[in-house]
């Protein structure tokens, strides 16, 4: 019987960047509004994933996670990557979801994540392979830095009929 | 925005708190015939929210519902409850409960959210009553899902400048049975001013 022994998860907790080189899995646990942002350079196997909770920082505060904001995480991340040349990434988006459905007044924080991201992956040529955004359900996901598979688990009651399991 | 409270005004919303739920775990208790507690709530900072007592792992299944507060005093009041206790209040009310998400459909979206309107109406009765402010809340929306989703979305949006960063945070429960619920208030930046200037505190 052939065992399957998994690597362990590491996990980008609110406002981490985690990385991994050669091999490893990579992952963010219950995104809501949040967005999992993951830049992977296939060629070396090395990835880097930041759990982004807000578009960009609020005036003048103290910046002590850059995996915080969209826009100090995507420095942060190539950085991490250790390269300012972005040619030969590509980009994984995960979250931004509205996991209330129906609010009133909504700050639509997720759908702002996604679209600051969209911009800054624009900005930096970074072409986006996989994206699963917005909706009204949480996720969590996995990425395997050996094989370039990502999985999702999606438990929600708002997930649709048409992507119960990917 | 983190609000340095003195401990006089912690208690002040602490004990806002326990009128105005205790009005409404009352009526929810009334409703159903049967006995709902309140623990004395606790006015924390939302990024140390004690939910996660209740829900062991990130994902652990959780209901909830949010609705806006307009008027006076302006927020959000939010319920959540882990799926096991959402599952002994629709049994309660309905005599059933869904035994998976798969099942659960909009007659017990609509219990909930008919919990959720009474409580918080309660609650808000109980605050117009102290301040005479005018108060009004809208349809509550609901969300079923991993409890860091529901959480997480709430904290980033004290985070974002909109709201307090604290809240004051409820349990309450059912002796007997494994049912736990958590009534959280989020002020909107700026309202627990007024809302100590209307009380003269």
């Amino acid at each position: 019987m052939l065992q399957v022994v998994k690597a362990e998860v590491l996990l980008a907790g609110m406002g981490e960047i985690k990385t991994a080189r050669g091999a490893g899995v990579l992952g963010c646990i219950g995104l809501g509004s949040c967005v999992g942002t993951l830049l992977y350079n296939p060629a070396t196997a090395s990835a880097a994933l930041a759990h982004v909770m807000l578009p960009e920082p609020n005036g003048a505060e103290l910046i002590d996670m850059p995996g915080k904001y969209a826009t100090t995480a995507m420095p942060a991340l190539l950085e991490a990557l250790g390269t300012s040349y972005a040619g030969r990434l590509k980009a994984l988006l995960i979250g931004g979801a509205e996991v209330f459905q129906n609010r009133t007044n909504t700050l639509r924080i997720g759908a702002r994540n996604v679209e600051k991201l969209h911009y800054l992956l624009q900005t930096y040529r970074i072409p986006i392979v996989f994206e699963d955004t917005g909706g009204h359900y949480g996720r969590s996901f996995e990425f395997d830095l050996t094989t370039g598979q990502l999985s999702l688990r999606m438990v929600g009651w708002n997930v649709p009929n048409t992507r119960s399991e990917l | 925005m983190t609000t340095q409270l003195s401990a006089f005004r912690q208690d002040a919303l602490r004990e806002i708190g326990n009128i105005g739920l205790g009005g409404a775990v009352t009526a929810l208790s009334d409703m159903t015939g049967v006995l709902f507690t309140l623990e004395v709530p606790e006015v924390l900072e939302l990024t140390t929210s004690q939910l996660h007592i209740v829900c062991p792992t990130e994902e652990c299944l959780m209901v909830g519902t949010i609705a806006r507060v307009e008027g006076d005093w302006q927020g959000e009041g939010a319920f959540l409850f882990p799926w096991e206790s959402a599952q002994v209040l629709w049994r309660i009310l309905t005599g059933n409960a869904p035994a998976d998400l798969g099942e659960l459909n909009e007659l017990y979206e609509s219990v909930i959210r008919e919990v959720a309107n009474i409580m918080l109406g309660n609650f808000l009765t109980a605050i117009a009553q102290m301040t005479q402010f005018e108060l009004h809340m809208e349809p509550p929306a609901f969300a079923a899902d991993m409890a860091a989703a529901l959480l997480s979305s709430l904290m980033v949006e004290a985070l974002y400048g909109q709201r307090e960063l604290l809240t004051i945070e409820t349990r309450f429960s059912v002796p007997d049975q494994h049912f736990e619920g958590f009534f959280l208030y989020l002020p909107d930046t700026g309202s627990l001013q007024k809302l100590f200037d209307a009380l003269g505190i």
